[in-house]
């Protein structure tokens, strides 16, 4: 059969054409799932529900029917490739201090504990304020948070070329309030190992 | 003098270029590697190894005993099986504000993706090119499969 007959075949029988492509929302690590678009340039498909499927064929998208027996065959190497996720681990201070709060001490020593796990690591720290004054000086107070913290994980052995550091300042509170709201919880730097 | 400034440049010349773009930043590290695996960089095929950092236009390439696992800057985290070809067309990340883009091109076979900080600012930062279709993605975990040789 010419290809153009087989072409024009495949668009009137889609489901008797190889398929081409297979796109899948998989449960994120909360068992929740967000969204993926899959635009063929004709039509876009959502999916948004944990095992949703597309696939292509002869070109074209839609959704598909796909088992999770299936879905964790055809992905098992892919997954099995997988390396540990990143991980995250929030530091809190005493008010108007450098001294990190008990609990915080904990969740710090953790850091050490997670970089085991690892085969090769890189640290980045990320630091937030409260709303009280304005964006600038928020920015630097965010940025020496998390410079301080560098030097401590410096000073307790971690190599300074595995480590990052960034502000976020008041722009992305880790507990939402108004502007200019004293809020001991966004006074945090953010150390994640991946 | 001229013959040090000579020495100096003929240095320059033979020390081989640092990998990526000249003064161009990681993007990625290689977390783990299974079997067989190249990185396509400026023209050179160089076999991926733990630790190594990946640069924006690297293609990635797994052989049919071959993955890899590598975790971008903004902490997402893409996995590969065997038999897949991979190419990290674009990657923008700034780590204050969390804006950016990443669009990678999925030419074939199968890819994990645990979506990361660049796709909770700016929606629609995060695209996956494939053969048939392209994928936006909305902070979240999913796979794609690209079947044969495109």
């Amino acid at each position: 059969m010419p290809r153009p007959l087989i072409a024009f075949a495949c668009t009137i029988l889609l489901a008797g054409c190889p398929r081409q492509a297979l796109f899948v929302v998989l449960p994120n690590e909360e068992g929740g799932a967000g969204a993926i678009t899959v635009d063929d340039g004709k039509t876009v498909t959502t999916l948004d529900q944990p095992y949703a499927a597309a696939e292509s064929r002869a070109g074209s998208s839609g959704p598909v029917e796909e088992s999770r027996g299936n879905i964790g065959v055809i992905f098992h190497r892919a997954i099995a490739a997988q390396p540990l996720l990143p991980r995250h681990f929030r530091l809190y201070f005493i008010l108007g201090s450098n001294e990190l709060t008990p609990e915080s001490v904990i969740a710090y020593r953790g850091v050490f504990d997670d970089i085991k796990k690892r085969p090769v690591y890189e640290i980045a720290v990320i630091g937030h304020t409260d709303t009280l004054g304005d964006l600038r000086t928020n920015q630097a107070l965010s940025l020496a948070r998390s410079a301080a913290i560098r030097d401590r994980l410096v000073r307790d052995g971690i190599a300074s070329g595995a480590i990052s550091i960034a502000g976020r300042g008041k722009r992305d509170l880790i507990v939402s309030t108004a502007d200019q709201i004293a809020e001991p919880l966004n006074r945090c730097v953010v150390i994640t190992v991946r | 003098m001229a013959l040090i400034l000579w020495l100096a440049a003929l240095l320059l010349v033979a020390t081989p270029s640092a990998p990526g773009a000249a003064g161009a930043a990681p993007i990625a590290q290689v977390k783990t590697v299974m079997g067989k695996v190249v990185i396509q960089r400026s023209g050179q095929r160089l076999p991926a190894n733990i630790g190594d950092p990946l640069f924006e236009k690297d293609v990635i390439e797994t052989g049919p005993d071959g993955g890899i696992g590598i975790t971008f800057i903004d902490n997402t985290v893409f996995s590969t099986g065997p038999n897949s070809q991979l190419a990290l067309d674009e990657f923008q990340f700034d780590s204050n504000n969390f804006r950016g883009s990443l669009l990678a091109d999925m030419r074939q076979g199968s890819l994990a993706v645990v979506a990361g900080d660049i796709t909770r600012s700016s929606p629609g930062a995060m695209k996956i090119k494939t053969p048939t279709a392209v994928l936006g993605v909305r902070g979240t975990t999913f796979a794609v499969q690209v079947y044969g040789d495109h």
